[in-house]
């Protein structure tokens, strides 16, 4: 059901609001989860997201995720009204509703990609309305699938059933299920319902004439070959059994049910084939006083809010970085040198004033809190730990830090996989835990804070530590190693997981270990500027450790000449300029590398035209100047021959043509273009101070 | 229908550049490039160098607001390196989605080659200059050597 053309602007908003509603229902429904119990408000709540769920999709002609949304609905709309019953389903119903919310995803990314739904819910909301019927308190036969169902449903149109009128006799439902590999599973379907047509009065097989599609052997393999068969006058059950046995590659066969009126299956199964059509009936009861006040909470409040496109966004980004660097070609006009300009100094004064400002506010526009993220790992950590059986509580602190939206939607997919790796490989199971005397529930911190320009998260978890040795022997035998083992130090042989190739798990498990883990993360946060560090304690566990830049666009320099190139360093990571007016002043090392004492502490002294091999007429230390610059872990002084002034520039990354040079490792982050059209390459302090070592 | 045919005049205009080569000179040699390949033709410009590079990378350069590394093909080819002059000029390629500059001692003209006329390089030359050549065409009197210009980069492309 692809949507018409008239709809596509509603689209991208549906899509939007969807999606928000469901992050909040997966929020609710976890809180709730861990207490076992709902809120009032929380039922309120989730009852208003599927609410507007519902009716947003039914607009749309999402009839599909309507029938969904409407399900879900209906349990919150007993469980508000009965709130005892919970007690009874509720371990059930969280699944359910986790269910229903990731169908409801995986919807929405179908519908952003293809405009339509793929998949058919039937079955979940079989399972809900099951679900609502025992909150209900109804007896329920545990087989009857979705009773309330079929009962309003009308009589389904006659052309869609392929069964011809139904003569008397005992009637009975048989599945076949085929070994597995043993190919052509339709043909042989189809050879063995000729076999047994001699024998039947009448026989329905699903798929209906199998032969007919090759692609029906996928069907028959997942659910089965059912057969739906009233055995001819004289004819026992016992002979078609053994008319089922005789056939090759045939695994097993169970007898379903014996049932008697068919009109009744067909009616189940034509509103289990066709769920849109139920969605109507049921959605008329609600009663009107139960839609006004699931509209509550949501009318007469002031909007103050506006969701605008991220491409919007970008764009406005774009403009203000070539806002940035016209006006500082305006102001630092070759024209203009040498000229006394009063007036036009303080205009430009107060441009630069009002473009700042303007790019304070373009930039908080863009940044998102990191709580949205988290949140999704708390999901993660639940689903993971569930299926593998263990125990895990993820802590999170922090969520408010705020992020550029780019960095914010890159560092999504890392953090899912270390939360995985986490959980997969560093917790513990619970005997294993309680052996080693620790708490049977495991523990993974997730920590984000402002340091600086940088935002830092580490990811720590109290389980079982990385293995060093074990490490060394696998990067040994993927031949990982480039240097004689016994140079390499705990933090070196820990980055050696973040290696392409590496994974240290020898079962590739559903979560982690496709070998494709941790040197994607590493990718992924290096693209967006950042880097990733490991720490870890055998058997007190693992600690990484990622920093990633506040945003990418545009930072504050200093402009530095070193010869003919002109160098900005982020002001960020400087700490004073001053010039050496004694060479006395300078300490040598015992290697002979410079040094400075600079109120009682020592620090090197990193030439910037030596380390990159620039040419430069400015090499005694007299005549140059030194920027003690702050590195994550370490200062240094850095020299160069003079200071330009300050300017803020948008960052570039570097060609793609340069990556295979490390240029990144040597302590250059990116490029800039300056006012006049030249190239400044920018100082990363990190990396710059690093690779000194 | 309308949207086909311009479609399909761009497929044409591009296969009408199929065949037809650049030509430049490094020394006395002549050498030439796939126009396929090639987006423009720029004097020389103001190039920041960038440390840890081979030397044949001299750095790079701005070309209207896109960073472009430029790659000097004297230095590339192993020949001994010589001062720009006014005929120096860098031609502008693409290749992957990116775009490189070729610094050359000077730009000819552009030839069609069929490829009868061309003869392929000789099979030795692995250590050599000629490992980057996809043919040698004789055209009138003089020698051309057709660079291919994916082996020419191979070792810089990301892999």
């Amino acid at each position: 059901m692809a949507i018409d053309a008239s709809m596509e602007p509603m689209l991208e908003v549906f899509i939007f609001e969807t999606t928000t509603l469901l992050e909040q229902l997966d929020k609710i429904v976890l809180g709730a989860e861990k207490t076992r119990s709902f809120e009032n408000s929380g039922i309120n709540e989730i009852f208003r997201i599927m609410h507007t769920i519902k009716g947003s999709a039914a607009m749309m002609d999402f009839t599909s995720i309507a029938a969904l949304a409407h399900a879900v609905e209906d349990v919150f709309f007993i469980i508000r009204e009965h709130p005892d019953a919970l007690g009874s389903v509720s371990e059930n119903l969280f699944d359910l509703v986790f269910l229903a919310s990731d169908y409801l995803k995986e919807e929405m990314e179908a519908v952003q990609a293809f405009h339509e739904t793929r998949g058919n819910p039937q079955n979940l909301i079989d399972q809900l309305s099951r679900l609502a019927s025992l909150l209900k308190g109804e007896e329920v036969p545990p087989d009857a699938v979705g009773t309330d169902l079929p009962a309003s449903v009308p009589a389904p149109a006659p052309e869609a059933t392929p069964v011809v009128a139904a003569p008397a006799g005992q009637r009975y439902r048989l599945r076949v299920r085929y070994e597995e590999g043993c190919q052509m599973e339709n043909i042989r379907a189809f050879m063995l319902i000729t076999q047994l047509e001699d024998l039947c009065d009448e026989l329905i097989s699903i798929p209906d004439r199998p032969e007919s599609d090759a692609s029906l052997s996928a069907d028959i393999i997942r659910d089965g070959l059912i057969l739906i068969f009233t055995p001819a006058a004289g004819v026992s059950l016992d002979e078609i059994y053994a008319v089922i046995e005789a056939a090759v590659n045939i695994e097993s066969y169970e007898l379903l049910d014996a049932e008697a009126p068919l009109d009744d299956f067909e009616a189940v199964h034509i509103s289990t084939a066709d769920g849109p059509t139920e969605d109507d009936i049921p959605r008329e009861e609600v009663t009107p006083a139960q839609a006004a006040r699931a509209m509550l909470p949501g009318s007469g409040r002031q909007q103050s809010l506006i969701s605008v496109h991220q491409y919007k966004l970008d764009q406005l980004m774009d403009l203000m970085g070539e806002l940035v660097t016209t006006e500082s070609m305006v102001i630092n006009n070759v024209d203009l040198r040498d000229m006394r300009l009063d007036n036009f100094s303080k205009s430009a004064r107060e441009l630069r004033k009002l473009t700042d400002e303007l790019q304070d506010v373009v930039m908080s526009i863009r940044m998102v809190p990191l709580s949205g993220v988290f949140q999704r790992m708390q999901r993660i950590a639940r689903d993971v730990s569930k299926k593998l059986d263990k125990q895990v509580e993820l802590i999170t602190l922090g969520g408010e830090t705020e992020v550029d939206k780019t960095i914010n939607d890159a560092i999504g997919d890392p953090f899912m996989h270390m939360v995985r790796n986490s959980v997969d490989h560093g917790i513990e199971d619970p005997q294993t835990r309680r052996r080693l005397g620790k708490p049977e529930v495991g523990r993974i911190v997730m920590e984000a804070k402002n340091v600086g320009g940088e935002i830092v998260i580490t990811i720590s978890d109290d389980g079982k530590g990385l293995d060093a040795d074990k490490i060394l022997d696998k990067a040994r035998r993927n031949g990982l190693l480039t240097k004689p083992e016994s140079e390499y130090s705990k933090t070196e042989i820990y980055n050696l997981i973040m290696l392409p190739g590496f994974s240290t798990n020898q079962a590739v498990t559903e979560f982690s270990g496709r070998g494709v883990g941790m040197d994607v993360v590493r990718q992924n946060i290096e693209k967006v500027g950042g880097s990733i560090n490991i720490d870890s304690t055998p058997n007190e566990g693992s600690t990484f450790t990622i920093k990633i830049p506040l945003t990418l666009a545009i930072v504050d320099g200093m402009e530095l000449a070193v010869g003919d190139t002109i160098f900005t360093l982020p002001i960020t990571s400087i700490q004073q300029s001053f010039k050496v007016n004694d060479p006395k002043q300078i300490l040598y090392n015992t290697d002979g590398s410079e040094m400075i004492l600079l109120r009682g502490k020592c620090f090197p002294i990193i030439r910037l035209h030596r380390i990159f091999n620039f040419e430069t007429e400015i090499t005694d230390i007299t005549e140059g100047i030194l920027i003690l610059v702050e590195g994550a872990r370490e200062e240094a002084c850095i020299f160069v021959d003079e200071l330009l002034g300050e300017q803020q520039v948008v960052v570039k990354p570097f060609p793609p043509f340069l990556s295979k040079y490390a240029v990144k490792r040597m302590g250059l982050s990116g490029c800039t273009i300056l006012g006049d059209g030249t190239i400044s390459l920018i100082l990363d302090a990190n990396n710059l101070l690093a690779q000194h070592h | 229908m309308a949207n086909t045919a311009v479609v399909d005049s761009a497929q044409s205009m591009l296969d009408d550049l199929r065949g037809r080569y650049l030509t430049f000179n490094i020394g006395e040699v002549s050498y030439g490039l796939e126009l396929y390949h090639v987006i423009e033709i720029i004097g020389m410009q103001p190039i920041t160098k960038v440390p840890n590079l081979p030397d044949y990378i001299k750095g790079i350069t701005n070309l209207r607001g896109r960073v472009v590394p430029i790659i000097d093909v004297r230095l590339k080819f192993g020949q001994p390196e010589r001062d720009y002059d006014d005929k120096t000029c860098i031609i502008v390629t693409t290749i992957d989605d990116m775009n490189v500059g070729l610094i050359v001692d000077e730009v000819s003209d552009v030839i069609t080659l069929d490829e009868q006329a061309s003869a392929p390089p000789p099979g030795f030359g692995a250590a050599s200059a000629d490992r980057y050549l996809s043919s040698i065409a004789q055209v009138g009197d003089r020698v051309v050597m057709n660079i291919d210009i994916v082996k020419f980069f191979q070792n810089d492309l990301p892999q």
